[in-house]
C-alpha cells in the first residue's frame, strides 16, 4: 500500500484537490531510496499522521 | 581624424579625435566603447555549462506523489550535472534554457492527467500537464522554459506525477528514446 493510499484510508474526507500541486498536502519521492514521504502538510483541520498511524494502516 | 594610443597607469587606451574608443586594463580585459563588427568567425573559449541526460531505467510513481526522474546517464555534460542526485547546479550565473520530457510507460486511463515539474532548489517552480482524452494511452509530458540560476547554490531537477487513485505507474521508460533532461546557458548574468 502506498503512502497516498494509507493517508486516504486514514482520512477518507480528503479529496484529489488536497494532493494537487497547489493543494494542502504534498507528497514526494526523491528517487534516493527513501521512498514516498510527506514533504508538506498544510491541511487546515486534519493533523499530519504519525508514523505509527501510517504503519497501522492495512 | 586623429588616432592616438595612450599608455595609462593601469593599461592603455586608443582614442579617436580625443575620445576613447577602446580600453585595455592591467589584466588584459578589452572594453570597446561602441559597437564591434566582426566579418569573420570569432573563436570563443566557451565555459558555458550544458548537458543532456536520460534515465537508464523507469521509476515507479505512486498516485499524487511527485517523483524525481533518475536522469543518471548523459550524452554530454560539461561538468555541472550530477548523475547521482539527478540535478543541475551550474557554476556560471545566468539565464538557462531548460528542457525536459518523460514517458509514462504504464498507460494512463481515460481523462487522467500526468504532470512534469521543473523544481528549483527543491520546490516546484513550474508544472506542465497533459490529459488523456479517451481510452488508455501512454503520455509524455514536456516542459521548456528560461530560468535564472545564480551559478553557485541554485539547482534544478525534474519530477513527474499522476493523479490516478490507487495506481502506480512507471515513468522514464525506454531511456533516451523517450526521455530527456537538458539545459544550457542562454545568457550570462
Amino acid at each position: 500500500m502506498t503512502l497516498y493510499e494509507k493517508i486516504t484510508t486514514l482520512y477518507t474526507e480528503l479529496t484529489d484537490a488536497d494532493f494537487a500541486p497547489e493543494g494542502t498536502i504534498m507528497l514526494q519521492n526523491d528517487s534516493d531510496g527513501r521512498g514516498d514521504y510527506i514533504k508538506e502538510w498544510n491541511h487546515p483541520t486534519l493533523a499530519k499522521p504519525t508514523q505509527e498511524q501510517l504503519d497501522g494502516v492495512q | 581624424m586623429t588616432i592616438s594610443i595612450k599608455p595609462t597607469a593601469s593599461g592603455s587606451t586608443i582614442e579617436q579625435d580625443g575620445s576613447t574608443i577602446l580600453t585595455v586594463d592591467g589584466s588584459g580585459n578589452v572594453d570597446v566603447a561602441n559597437n564591434l563588427t566582426v566579418t569573420g568567425n570569432v573563436p570563443v573559449n566557451n565555459t558555458a555549462p550544458a548537458f543532456f541526460s536520460y534515465p537508464s531505467a523507469a521509476v515507479s510513481v505512486s498516485s499524487a506523489t511527485p517523483t524525481k526522474i533518475p536522469f543518471n546517464l548523459t550524452d554530454f555534460n560539461t561538468g555541472d550535472y550530477d548523475t547521482t542526485n539527478y540535478r543541475f547546479t551550474p557554476s556560471v550565473a545566468g539565464y538557462y534554457q531548460v528542457n525536459a520530457h518523460a514517458y509514462f510507460g504504464t498507460s494512463v486511463t481515460d481523462q487522467q492527467q500526468v504532470w512534469i515539474g521543473l523544481y528549483k532548489n527543491g520546490s516546484a517552480y513550474m508544472y506542465a500537464s497533459v490529459q488523456n482524452a479517451s481510452g488508455n494511452d501512454n503520455l509524455s509530458p514536456s516542459i521548456s522554459t528560461l530560468i535564472y540560476l545564480n551559478g553557485s547554490t541554485d539547482y534544478v531537477e525534474i519530477y513527474v506525477r499522476h493523479g490516478q487513485a490507487g495506481a502506480t505507474k512507471d515513468a522514464g521508460s525506454f531511456g533516451r528514446a523517450f526521455n530527456g533532461f537538458s539545459a544550457f546557458l542562454a545568457r550570462a548574468a
